[in-house]
């Protein structure tokens, strides 16, 4: 219980700084306002606490997906992201169970066909989980007629989600590398 | 909070692979002295440069060189080994 509490509130601040970091990048920033969608952010939040810390992990992530538009932003976007917040939240664990299916479990040594201790094997798990955000919130957002504030949901807006949590975690992964050198320099001697 | 701990650490062991592979580390001009004296000396001797040779050629302080040396040792792109002939003497190989 008290491990679940600590993985809840770190995951749940986890999620809501990285999308607070995104959401004054995306809109205060003059060189990158309105180009959000092509560093997403919080979608390292999804990747790392899934996949550290299982599926104990999502309840917090799911709300901290939530605070962002519904608390801190409240109005910003029109449409309910109760859905879509989860389909996005949920698209690790797809991504984990099709490479598990495919035989590619989840492990922490050499020897495990995924190997949570590898960066290339993570960045496998984020591809698969960000196709699967993008196909899946757009087409639910088309089946239901939703669309972004000045955005229209087609084949572009699936490259753009594709594309954003990809590079979104990438720099969120380099930054934390720099950040924690001290950190990994101590632990390596 | 054992297992919290133990899935840091395996997030961490991911995090240092990619700084290793992206090489994000960094080093000052002295150090970098330091190094490239070292790359030139193991090219003359194969078996391991001394540490006052390093201190000679490169025109540091010895305690520049100790200090650099330590980190490079760290870093895991030196070596640092007991000479054979002369036991208090410590020689530098570069890792490959």
């Amino acid at each position: 219980m008290k491990n679940f509490l600590t993985l809840s509130v770190t995951s749940f601040i986890f999620s809501v700084v990285l999308w607070v970091l995104w959401h004054f990048l995306d809109s205060h920033v003059l060189f990158l306002a309105g180009k959000g969608g092509f560093f997403y952010l919080p979608h390292a939040a999804r990747v790392l606490c899934i996949v550290y810390f299982g599926y104990r992990a999502i309840p917090a992530l799911y709300l901290g997906e939530l605070v962002g538009p519904y608390v801190l932003e409240a109005g910003l976007y029109s449409f309910s992201t109760l859905i879509p917040s989860l389909i996005s939240v949920m698209s690790v664990p797809f991504a984990l169970s099709f490479l598990n299916i495919l035989g590619f479990t989840l492990g922490e040594t050499r020897t495990s066909p995924l190997n949570r201790r590898n960066y290339k094997h993570i960045f496998l798990i984020t591809f698969i989980s960000a196709g699967f955000n993008a196909l899946i919130v757009n087409l639910y957002m088309s089946r239901n007629n939703l669309s972004f504030p000045n955005a229209i949901t087609d084949i572009e807006q699936v490259y753009r989600f594709l594309i954003g949590d990809l590079l979104g975690t990438i720099i969120v992964f380099i930054f934390l590398a720099m950040l924690l050198i001290p950190v990994l320099r101590q632990a390596r001697s | 909070m054992r297992e919290f701990y133990k899935n840091i650490s395996d997030a961490l062991a991911m995090l240092d692979g990619l700084e290793k592979d992206l090489n994000l580390r960094h080093l000052t001009p002295n150090e970098l002295k330091v190094f490239y004296t070292i790359i030139v000396r193991s090219e003359c001797n194969k078996f391991g440069s001394n540490i006052s040779d390093i201190v000679e050629n490169s025109g540091m302080s010895r305690s520049t060189v100790y200090k650099t040396l330590k980190k490079l040792s760290l870093e895991g792109i030196i070596k640092l080994h007991q000479s054979e002939e002369d036991g208090r003497e410590s020689l530098v190989i570069l890792n490959n």
